[in-house]
């Protein structure tokens, strides 16, 4: 089973360290508490970045820090070496928030990883949290609470919105897995729901969704055959998009009658979902049923 | 991106896959008939979407003036929102068999979806399970070849050959275009085996095109054909006319946020002009790239207010405040009033700079719409 608990204890490292993204968001995660212990840049001379050291290579990072986890901020076209030299390293547990990964190359990855036995959430991921832990990733600090809600979303903007309101409404959230908005991606929805129903910490589950793939849906057969019985909220965007575009996420795209939008709720109703239509009847909806 | 027959077609054929003789019209006046292929003909109206054939778009026309004639009547009509700019007029392959192929990246099964049936035609969709042989395979020739082999001989004796030839050449170019989907129904069978992609449903991987050099230089010279992808690839962020009648410009950042906004707009009665992922953490101190969308959405005829809505995990608003204003000041072409809404770090700072420019800020997203309204009351 998939576990993306994750704690304060738990030894970090950032791959690209040594660029913007890398060294700012080192600085950002381990000033929430995340436990950053080192670096990735090939072939670069810089020796530390915010403090922690800088090595040619997971291996020789893993070596030195006892790494268990990785957050990849590297261009979209050197992510999958990235993550092939981590999980050769013995990683297990992969955050990449690169967005625009060839779609080829994340299925490429997707084997790599569900063969290795490895934790991937990405690609095009804002990043994962468990609140007053550690978060690998982006998430905005000022949406991260802790609290009894699960929350895993497709979208980033969205769900910080989503996570934000409610956290001013007092509801905080147990642990938040951003899947991404690709089509391949590490983690589905529906992997996620055997950690959900079984983590002690969770007590109902957001689900934020959007048109294209078939995401929702899988997810919906997934509570049913698991006999998922904690409360499952869900929002869903994209109600209004014309038929073949892509509205910014590479997922998002509608083909036909598959994901549209009236079939995600559809199905998501049929497993016992309750499905909002709007942020405000969302947030209303879920601190009246949690506080 | 979701290629128009045409350029599927001719993709395709750079690759060693047979398609009826055909070209693109984009003037039905400009037809010279002693060029075309011999007859008869089909006349195709040339858009991003499938269910062509029920909407009326593919003709048939048995003399030179019935394809002017087509061609004439489909140019400017529109399907699904789309206008048709161009069509194929190609030869029609008769007293063909006609089976159906389909390559399918599913994202689910974590492989390619590999689709063989003797039947094809417009009703695939609707045909019983059992008539399409299928199974995964690996993004990699062998697996996707092989698997080819073992479907196709599950097929009759007088197809199947064909079917199976067609199908190893097609799971290459998928490889080589990187595609999502490469669908090709009806595919001729004619007598003796010799077979052609009488349509072609090519849908390709936007992330992939800086490596992709031929579909690069198809959105360099066609850009009126894919727009989207051709300023997605030039300036690097997402934008979409989701209304040309539209009267809310919208100045977003995130893919699913500025979706859900749109989405309630529309629930309210409100008419959206357009979606937005800006991508705040990339404009790097920056104006041209909100000066650009400025200009664009300043074409929007009916545009009538400009709604901001950035939800900013770690951009700096004060900087995006300062740029905001800076960039309104150098798109002259935006004549409409700016309304604001904000959150994140920075905020105070923000608040001053739009203050100073006379720029209304909120914080709750309900009191910016209500703003907006008030805007189109006027």
């Amino acid at each position: 089973m998939i576990n993306p608990r994750i704690d304060r204890t738990t030894p970090v490292i950032v791959q690209g360290i040594t660029g913007r993204a890398g060294r700012l968001h080192s600085g950002l995660m381990r000033q929430y508490g995340t436990k950053i212990v080192g670096g990735v840049s090939p072939g670069g001379k810089t020796r530390e970045v915010n403090g922690v050291p800088v090595f040619a290579d997971c291996a020789a990072a893993v070596a030195k820090t006892g790494a268990r986890a990785s957050v990849l901020l590297v261009g979209a076209m050197q992510l999958l070496a990235a993550m092939r030299d981590a999980v050769a390293a013995g990683i297990r547990y992969l955050v990449t928030p690169t967005e625009g990964m060839p779609v080829h190359d994340a299925l490429k990855a997707w084997r790599l990883c569900r063969e290795s036995g490895t934790l991937w959430v990405g690609a095009s991921t804002p990043g994962m949290a468990v609140p007053g832990e550690a978060k690998l990733g982006f998430l905005p600090d000022d949406s991260l609470t802790p609290g009894p809600l699960g929350l895993m979303s497709r979208s980033g903007t969205l769900s910080y919105e989503a996570g934000y309101r409610l956290a001013r409404r007092g509801v905080g959230t147990s642990v938040w897995v951003g899947v991404g908005g690709d089509p391949v991606k590490g983690t589905r929805f529906a992997d996620l729901v055997p950690f959900y129903a079984d983590d002690a910490r969770t007590g109902a589950l957001l689900v934020i969704g959007e048109i294209g793939g078939t995401d929702e849906e899988e997810l919906a057969q997934a509570l049913t055959a698991k006999r998922f019985t904690k409360p499952v909220f869900a929002l869903l965007a994209g109600r209004s998009a014309p038929e073949g575009v892509a509205m910014g996420h590479a997922g998002a795209l509608v083909h036909g009658s598959h994901g549209a939008f009236e079939a995600k709720r559809a199905a998501l109703e049929a497993a016992g979902v309750r499905v909002f239509a709007t942020l405000n009847e969302l947030v209303e909806g879920i601190a009246s049923r949690l506080r | 991106m979701y290629l128009l027959e045409h350029d599927a077609k001719e993709l395709l054929a750079a690759r060693g896959i047979p398609v009826p003789a055909g070209s693109l019209v984009e003037n039905a006046d400009a037809i010279n008939t002693t060029t075309l292929p011999p007859g008869p003909w089909m006349v195709k109206g040339q858009i991003a979407a499938g269910g062509r054939g029920k909407a009326g778009l593919i003709r048939n026309a048995a003399t030179p003036r019935e394809v002017s004639e087509h061609a004439r009547a489909l140019l400017g009509t529109t399907l699904k929102g789309r206008a048709v700019e161009s069509v194929r007029v190609e030869q029609r392959i008769e007293a063909a068999h006609e089976a159906y192929i389909g390559f399918l990246l599913d994202a689910a099964a974590g492989g390619v979806r590999v689709m063989l049936s003797a039947s094809g035609g417009m009703d695939i969709e609707q045909a019983p399970r059992d008539l399409i042989q299928e199974e995964i395979a690996e993004p990699e020739a062998r697996s996707l070849t092989g698997c080819v082999h073992r479907l196709a001989l599950r097929l009759p004796a007088d197809i199947g050959p064909a079917v199976r030839d067609a199908g190893e050449r097609l799971a290459h170019a998928f490889l080589e275009l990187e595609a999502l989907l490469i669908e090709v129904n009806p595919l001729f069978v004619l007598d003796g085996g010799r077979w052609l992609a009488g349509d072609a449903r090519v849908i390709t991987d936007d992330n992939a095109l800086p490596r992709q050099k031929a579909l690069e230089s198809l959105v360099k010279d066609r850009v009126a054909a894919y727009p989207d992808v051709a300023r997605k690839h030039e300036h690097g962020f997402d934008y979409v006319v989701v209304d040309p009648d539209g009267e809310i410009g919208l100045l977003t950042t995130g893919a699913g946020l500025s979706m859900m906004l749109i989405d309630e707009l529309r629930a309210a009665g409100l008419k959206p002009y357009n979606f937005l992922d800006i991508r705040t953490g990339l404009l790097r101190g920056e104006t041209r790239r909100l000066a650009q969308v400025l200009k664009w959405i300043g074409e929007g005829k009916n545009v009538r207010v400009l709604l901001v809505n950035i939800f900013a995990g770690i951009t700096d608003l004060g900087e995006f405040a300062r740029l905001l204003v800076e960039a309104i000041g150098a798109a002259p072409q935006l004549k409409v009033p700016v309304v604001a809404r904000l959150v994140g770090f920075g905020l105070s700072t923000a608040r001053e700079v739009l203050a100073a420019a006379e720029i209304p800020l909120f914080v709750d997203l309900d009191d910016a719409l209500a703003a907006v309204r008030a805007h189109l009351r006027k």
